[in-house]
């Protein structure tokens, strides 16, 4: 379960705000009770005081034997405490034991001091259980002065209670989770076409960006937000339309010059017989030409790739495989600087994409390597798996490149060597089109080099599906440098 | 042989048509797509040579009609765009070849001729120049009787060069032809392999046979250095 999800924190607040109010909620339905049943038997205790009282009004008329009489009929078989004593604190009448044996009233202890008016005089049995007593003192019409005492255990009352407690212990955590989980499942159903527009949105690239989002018929904020999305990328639709003809205007518009110069330019040196150092002259252009039509080309590349061009090939592709044949076709560029190719590459891993595209990858980082490598040194090729993507490594140990250059590198036109002489490529184009090409192919490159000691650079492809076949994925394995000859061998023997 | 050149770029059509007529061509301009469709309806043309951007109606557009008529004349496409889907679509509607501007006019003139059938259809399987003598069947090359081992690069780009003896070839061309074209762009693989090649196949001779021709390419013939 994702603890960042909307759907979550919202059921997460509401199942905390929730059970914050039954909690409330039981402990004032606890206490409201108590207080009222305590209430509710004081009440009853001092009106069967009453009752008592009027009878001992009636003693002097009747005399004790009867009230006893009457007392007893009363409080036969009754769970109630009465005490009924004179000024001298002697008994005049006692109920007897309860029928369940609650509480014995012998051992009740008697009130201390005298008692002028009505008062709740509770008392704590030698057992420790609570009686509730309500005293109340009665004169009779001879003056005689006596105390009514009434009670009746507290305990009954804290049964209810805690029947209370168990029933909102046992109750309120289900109605909790039924609430929670219904609050879960309307956020569920709330958010579901939140989810089903990022899945759908997730969908559109580059690629696909005539489509649309399917528009929700709601009338609320999620039909805004798919109305907007979908405007949304109306407009980044337009924007690559734009691109795209304005690179294929800018095309046409530098490349009908440069055909015209090439031209022309060629039908001289051809046709006709010139002095060496017209030839010579014109041979310059025509390098200039070339070089403006390479910066041409380039750039138009890395628009296309950058504006997703709409028929990249999709293949999969063994990486191993594709880095030997390419580097091989290289080993002669190596050869020329005495430079070696070493490889480490494990076979099988596959990646999904345009295989000359991918090549270029290989022949620009190759290229760039070779040429800054000196002489004896070594350029390697890696290939293998880390975290669930291709990794595809050519490092070197040649001059490297400095701390400040290193994040320009990937720009166009960007040249760590201000100096090199500017007849050796593609304009510093080379390393934005690897960018280019492996961001279309959903991927990275990344460099870390050390001035003097060497460069890597280092391309992450996401692998194709069922991608490794049988292998053990990372850490890449080291083989040993017999091996690295062996395949030197074999590779310098194929070239 | 008689062309039609559909170009609406002046200049364009002046090196090209001028380039052609040396080569004993006879070439005819259109200027725009209506006058060149109605040149291509009228005349028998051996080949057309059509640009896509045209005034009118769109160059994509005269090769279809063309198509409907004549199914058989080449057409030679040449375009600014190069994008795969103009590519594909131009292919779709009939065309036979298709060159991107720039492009160097030896390259027009080796596509020209391949698509007329006049080009390098030396299907023998030794080809000679002077005393070089390539194999085609057991994949050597002699020069005045003495083997050259050649690596199988070398050997793609001397068999290239040698069926196209006497023309200029661009680094582009030789690329296509004996790489591809991911190797196009910053390399200079071209330089290397040739330079190589060269060290293989003339240092021991007087006569070099292999030239540069600065700006444009490499050419292989055995006509002394003009």
């Amino acid at each position: 379960m994702n603890t960042h999800s909307l759907r979550f924190r919202v059921a997460a607040w509401y199942a905390a705000v929730l059970a914050v109010t039954v909690v409330l909620f039981g402990f004032a339905v606890y206490m409201g009770l108590g207080r009222y049943l305590e209430q509710t038997l004081r009440t009853s205790l001092r009106h069967k005081a009453k009752d008592v009282a009027l009878n001992v009004a009636k003693v002097p008329a009747k005399g004790e034997p009867w009230f006893a009489n009457e007392m007893n009929e009363d409080f036969d078989n009754n769970k109630m405490f009465l005490r009924v004593s004179r000024q001298d604190g002697s008994v005049l009448y006692q109920s007897i034991a309860p029928a369940d044996k609650g509480f014995d009233p012998q051992k009740v202890p008697r009130i201390s001091g005298q008692v002028e008016q009505d008062i709740s005089a509770d008392r704590t049995l030698p057992d420790a259980r609570r009686l509730i007593v309500e005293a109340m003192p009665v004169t009779t019409p001879d003056g005689k002065r006596f105390l009514v005492e009434t009670g009746a255990l507290f305990q009954p009352i804290e049964h209810a209670l805690h029947g209370l407690v168990v029933v909102l212990a046992v109750g309120l955590p289900f109605i909790l989770a039924c609430a929670i989980a219904g609050g879960y499942l309307l956020m569920y159903r709330a958010l579901y076409p939140v989810n089903e527009i990022a899945r759908q949105a997730e969908q559109i690239t580059s690629r696909n960006l005539s489509e649309r989002l399917p528009v929700l018929k709601t009338g609320d904020e999620l039909e805004r937000l798919s109305t907007a999305l979908n405007r949304m990328i109306a407009r980044l639709d337009e924007a690559f339309q734009h691109i795209n003809r304005f690179s294929a205007d800018v095309s046409h518009e530098l490349r009908t010059p440069l055909t015209i110069l090439r031209g022309e330019l060629e039908y001289v040196t051809e046709r006709q017989r010139l002095a060496p150092e017209v030839l010579d002259t014109l041979g310059s252009a025509l390098e200039e030409i070339d070089r403006l039509t390479k910066i041409v080309e380039n750039l138009l590349a890395i628009s296309r790739v950058d504006a997703g061009e709409t028929r990249m090939e999709q293949q999969r592709i063994d990486l191993a495989d594709l880095a030997s044949t390419t580097a091989e076709q290289m080993q002669l560029l190596a050869d020329e600087k005495l430079v070696s190719l070493r490889y480490r590459l494990q076979p099988g891993i596959r990646v999904q994409g345009d295989p000359s595209r991918l090549r270029q990858i290989l022949v620009n980082l190759l290229d760039n390597a070779i040429r800054y490598t000196g002489e004896e040194g070594w350029v390697e090729i890696a290939v293998y798996t880390q975290a669930g993507n291709a990794i595809l490594e050519v490092s070197d140990n040649g001059a490297g490149i400095s701390a400040e250059s290193l994040p320009h590198l990937f720009e166009r036109f960007y040249r760590a060597d201000k100096a090199r002489s500017r007849y050796s490529g593609g304009a510093g184009l080379g390393l934005s089109i690897v960018k280019s090409i492996c961001v279309a192919h959903g991927g990275n490159v990344s460099v870390s080099s050390q001035e003097g000691r060497g460069s890597t650079f280092r391309v992450e492809l996401p692998l194709a599906t069922g991608a490794v076949t049988g292998q053990t994925p990372a850490p890449p394995p080291k083989i040993p440098s017999e091996v690295h000859e062996a395949g030197y061998a074999q590779l310098q023997r194929k070239s | 042989m008689r062309v039609l050149l559909i170009e609406d770029e002046a200049k364009v059509s002046s090196f090209v048509s001028r380039g052609l007529t040396a080569e004993r061509f006879a070439v005819d301009v259109a200027r725009d797509g209506k006058t060149g469709l109605e040149l291509a309806q009228t005349y028998e043309y051996d080949m057309i040579i059509l640009d896509l951007m045209l005034p009118g109606l769109p160059g994509t557009e005269v090769l279809r009609q063309v198509r409907r008529t004549n199914s058989k004349v080449p057409v030679l496409v040449l375009t600014a765009r190069d994008a795969i889907q103009d590519k594909v679509e131009n292919f779709e509607a009939g065309a036979d070849d298709y060159l991107t501007k720039p492009f160097a006019f030896a390259e027009l003139l080796v596509r020209v001729k391949a698509l007329l059938r006049r080009g390098p259809v030396n299907r023998s399987s030794v080809i000679r120049l002077d005393n070089l003598e390539l194999d085609r069947l057991s994949q050597q090359v002699k020069r005045a009787g003495r083997r050259i081992e050649l690596t199988s690069k070398e050997y793609s780009l001397l068999e290239y060069m040698m069926s196209n003896a006497g023309r200029v070839l661009s680094r582009t061309m030789i690329i296509e032809h004996v790489w591809d074209r991911s190797f196009d762009g910053i390399t200079n693989i071209v330089d290397v392999y040739v330079r190589h090649l060269r060290n293989k196949v003339d240092e021991l001779h007087d006569r070099k046979l292999i030239r540069t021709v600065r700006g444009v390419g490499y050419v292989i013939s055995d006509q002394a250095e003009a």
